[in-house]
Formats: structure tokens, C-alpha cells, sequence
């Protein structure tokens, strides 16, 4: 029996080999790139309150725009 | 009677049963189809006009021996496909689709798919149809539908705004999505330094190739994608796409304008006559074919019709599209469509996907300076032309534009003129046969006539 890479009930799609592969290496890079968001902002809002309250209240606009729809 | 394009996903299907659309949900399927609601996932989608709403009915199901329960989803009025949408549809379609799979994996939820063909317009903005699309995230596992993504939304957005937005037609040829290898070799060479471009697609299909024939041990990849990296990895398909544009002929959108060769007061009169009688025929669905930037397609949808804007030229769908947007118009969708080559039924057993005839017939077609198109540049006779038109919608209005108007000089400007039919007379006696004749008139200050028809029965 062969192994499946993803262990998903209902998994119906072939996420293809390869597709996995480079899902796995750019995982690693673009989650190390979330990672410094994080903190950056974290650091920010520890300096300086104001920019981290602005990025806020710009996704809540985000939010209430596409609520009206 | 099952779907016929509801059949891949185990976890439920869509029937009909006397005329109203069901779907049943599987037991197999049951945990997650709870969580979805459980999570207020599906309560938040549907808020924020993101997903189809939907109620569970005492329906008995069309396979009992598998159900779970029955759905009756809101049913939308026309189902369209990603390659009728222009560059800002699919675009928008691809952005909404990443929009759930981060409010999903938010509540512990993650798209199981990510077809384009699970979205649909709703008053000019995506729509996500397919009810049974999540399962229950478990961390550290990969995005299942991560190639599927970028083979039915990356790859031809890119190919639209990096080689030529009629490459968005590839999406006709390849059900499943561009394959990415092509796409890639497609692509000129500088859209490597695009960092999104490169790893999703360029690297991506490389990959593809590496490892087509290897099977890759579950060690190897399950548990290797943290929640953080999965966010990070739908992030940076959200700011690929984002930076896709398309401008036509390099162009702002604002230069770009209906040219016409008719006066003020024959527009308004043309404007007023169709209004009148559009509101004497009170249809529920309009289909204008060759409707341009939508101009006389508003006439319709602002008095209650679901109007479909059909054009063949992409920058008049986009110009259309994106005043919808603007104005949240409602009942409006605008698709690129060549009218003399439909789009065709396709697909598994050729049903997967429905010819635009089988989508019909609406209430009202119109046809407004198009004739001579059809006739005079793709040689179809009058009759063939009444004979489709009569497929195609119960009520017609229709423009007929005479050999010394200037457009129709332009076409026959560089060929033989072999239309000795195409004259006012020759074009009410092939309607005769199919249509009774409402109401004829002569739009002032021009040339040309407008028609009221309605098939026989």
C-alpha cells in the first residue's frame, strides 16, 4: 500500500507531487517572512502605537467594505 | 436528476427535483460540513457576500443510501465559466478565493479545492457556490489545492497581463487549469524576476516536471508546513495576483469610449424606443448579445431583468465589468463571448459544462448593431441568423443597420458584396417564418431600424 502525503478524509484532488515540494520549500521562506511581520509590528507597536492602530483600523475598512456587499 | 458536473467531490452532489436545485450533503462528509457551520464560517462567508446561502430542507435526498442531509442553495440565474470572464472578473474571482482560505483557516477550516469554476458573479461581485469546498485544517499539512490555485487562476492572469489577454481562453481548452509548464514556457523571460511568478509558477512547474513520476513519501512533506507558512504562502499568491494588471492597448481605462457613428438624437431616440418597449415586455432575464460597455444592457437591468452583457472584445467587457463594480449595479454581468463561435457544451460526456444555448432561452435577447457582424463579416445568412436567434431567447429586439450606413460600408469596404438579401425586406422575410412582428421603428435621424419580435409558438 502506498502512503499518502496528506492524511484529508475527503481528499478527492491530487495535489500532485511536485506541487507539494514546492509548497514545502517556499513554506519555509515565505513563513519565515510572516515570522518578521509579526514581530516587526509587534516592535513597532511597542515604540511607536500609532502605526500599528493605523495597519488596524485599515483592515477593518477592508472588513465593513466588503460586509456591505 | 444528478448534475452533471457535480460528480469529482465525494462529500455531495447537486440534483434537481421539479425545477428546484438541491444538494445533498454525504455522510462521509458530515464532520466537516458541521464544523463549517459550527465554526460560523459559513455564517461569516455568507455576511460578507463572499458564499452562496443556503437552507437545510426536509428534501428526501436523491441517493439515501449516502446522505447526510439535503441543502437548497440560493440559485443564481446564470451560471457563467472563467473563460466567458474578463481579466478584472478572474482576477477577482482568484483574490476571493484566497480571502476564504485565510477567514477558513482562521476557524480551523481549509478549501479543499480552489476551481474557478466554484465561483460566480452576484451583483458584480465572486461568489463562492460549491457549499461542500472546506475540510477540518489540520496543522503542519500542505494546501491540497494549491496547484489547482495557480492552474486555474495565476497561470492565465499572468499569461492575460504578461503575453495577451486572449490567453485567457486557454481556460476553454484546459478544463482542469493552464498546465503550468506551458504557461510557464508562454511567459516572457522577465516575469522571472517577479519573485510571486517565479516560485509559483516558473519553479512550480519545474518542480512539476522533477517529480512527475515520483511518489513522494508522507514523512517527507506532512507536518513540514506550519500554520504561519501556510498563511504566508496564500499571502504571497494574494500579492502576486494583486500586482497582475492589464491595460489595454496601454491605455487608462478612462480613454477608452463607445465610438459610434450615429448622431445625439439618434442614440436617444434609439435609448428611448428600447426602454419603452422593454418595459412593455417586463422580462425577468435579457440577454444582449454584442452588448459592448453595456449601455443598453443598464436598460434592461434597471428594470428588473438579470441582464447578461455578452461582447467579444475584452476591453468592452472590462470597461463594462468594471462600472458594475463601481456602481455596484445589480442584475448585471458582463462576459466576453464570441457569439460566432459560443461557448460549447464541454467536458465529462460533453455536459460538464453547458453550451450558452443550453443556458437559455431568456425571456428577451437583444441584438443592437450586431446583425451586420454576423451577416456581412461572418457570412451568415439571414435565416440561419433568425433560426439562432429563436434558440436563443423567446422575445427579440433587434437592430437592423442598412448597407449605406458607414459601419456596414467599413465591412464591405474590402470585399465583394454577395449580400444581395441584405436589405430591410430580405431581413424582415427571413424573421417571418420564426418571429411576428411587434413593432418596427425607424430610429430617427439615422438609417437604421429597430425591430420588436416575438417567436411563434
Amino acid at each position: 500500500m502506498v502512503f499518502h502525503p496528506l492524511a484529508g478524509a475527503q481528499l478527492y484532488l491530487d495535489p500532485g507531487s511536485g506541487s507539494l515540494i514546492i509548497q514545502v520549500l517556499l513554506a519555509v521562506i515565505l513563513g519565515a517572512g510572516v515570522a518578521i511581520k509579526v514581530y516587526w509590528r509587534k516592535l513597532k507597536a511597542l515604540f511607536g502605537k500609532k502605526d500599528a492602530d493605523a495597519a488596524l483600523s485599515a483592515e477593518d475598512e477592508t472588513e465593513s467594505d466588503s460586509e456591505q456587499q | 436528476m444528478n448534475h452533471a458536473a457535480s460528480f469529482r467531490d465525494p462529500s455531495g452532489f447537486l440534483f434537481t427535483r421539479e425545477g428546484v436545485l438541491y444538494r445533498q450533503v454525504n455522510q462521509s462528509y458530515a464532520e466537516d460540513y458541521r464544523l463549517l457551520i459550527e465554526s460560523g464560517l459559513y455564517a461569516a462567508l455568507v455576511k460578507a457576500g463572499l458564499m452562496v446561502r443556503h437552507e437545510e430542507v426536509t428534501q428526501p435526498p436523491a441517493d439515501p443510501t449516502q446522505a447526510m442531509c439535503v441543502l437548497q442553495p440560493e440559485r443564481l440565474p446564470f451560471i457563467s465559466y472563467p473563460y466567458e470572464w474578463c481579466f478584472g472578473q478572474l482576477k477577482d474571482a482568484a483574490l476571493a478565493t484566497l480571502t476564504i482560505q485565510k477567514k477558513a483557516l482562521e476557524k480551523g477550516l481549509s478549501l479543499k479545492d480552489a476551481s474557478a469554476y466554484n465561483i460566480q458573479f452576484r451583483n458584480a461581485r465572486p461568489l463562492l457556490i460549491d457549499t461542500l469546498s472546506f475540510e477540518r485544517y489540520v496543522e503542519g499539512q500542505p494546501w491540497t489545492a494549491y496547484r489547482q490555485f495557480c492552474q486555474h487562476f495565476l497561470a492565465p492572469l499572468a499569461l492575460m497581463a504578461y503575453t495577451d489577454v486572449r490567453l485567457g481562453q486557454l481556460l476553454r481548452l484546459y478544463i482542469d487549469g493552464v498546465p503550468l509548464d506551458l504557461a510557464s514556457r508562454l511567459l516572457p523571460w522577465h516575469t522571472r524576476f517577479n519573485f510571486g511568478l517565479m516560485t509559483h509558477l516558473h519553479l512550480h512547474a519545474s518542480a512539476q516536471r522533477r517529480y512527475a513520476d515520483r511518489q513522494v513519501q508522507r514523512q517527507s512533506v506532512a507536518r513540514r508546513v506550519s500554520k504561519t507558512a501556510l498563511l504566508g504562502l496564500v499571502e504571497s499568491l494574494e500579492n502576486t495576483v494583486r500586482q497582475l494588471q492589464w491595460k489595454a492597448g496601454g491605455t487608462e481605462w478612462g480613454d477608452y469610449y463607445d465610438a459610434t457613428n450615429y448622431s445625439q438624437a439618434a442614440f436617444e431616440d434609439k435609448r428611448q424606443t428600447i426602454a419603452t418597449w422593454i418595459e412593455a415586455i417586463a422580462p425577468q432575464t435579457c440577454w444582449d448579445l454584442g452588448g459592448n460597455t453595456g449601455v443598453f444592457s443598464r436598460l434592461a437591468s434597471e428594470r428588473n431583468a438579470f441582464t447578461v452583457s455578452f461582447d467579444i472584445d475584452p476591453t468592452a467587457v472590462e470597461q463594462n465589468y468594471r462600472r458594475c463594480r463601481k456602481d455596484k449595479t445589480p442584475r448585471l454581468l458582463p462576459l466576453v463571448m464570441d457569439l460566432t463561435n459560443p461557448s460549447p457544451a464541454q467536458g465529462w460526456d460533453h455536459a460538464e459544462r453547458e453550451s450558452l444555448a443550453e443556458r437559455g432561452p431568456a425571456d428577451l435577447v437583444m441584438a443592437l448593431a450586431l446583425v451586420h457582424h454576423l451577416a456581412i463579416a461572418n457570412n451568415v445568412p439571414l435565416p440561419r441568423l433568425a433560426q439562432s436567434f429563436a434558440r436563443l431567447g423567446k422575445t427579440l429586439i433587434v437592430e437592423f443597420v442598412p448597407k449605406s450606413d458607414s459601419q456596414v460600408q467599413r465591412l464591405l469596404a474590402s470585399r465583394v458584396d454577395i449580400f444581395p438579401d441584405y436589405t430591410p425586406e430580405g431581413f424582415e422575410a427571413a424573421f417571418a417564418p420564426l418571429f411576428e412582428l411587434r413593432q418596427r421603428h425607424a430610429v430617427h435621424d439615422s438609417q437604421r431600424l429597430l425591430y420588436w419580435f416575438e417567436r411563434r409558438t
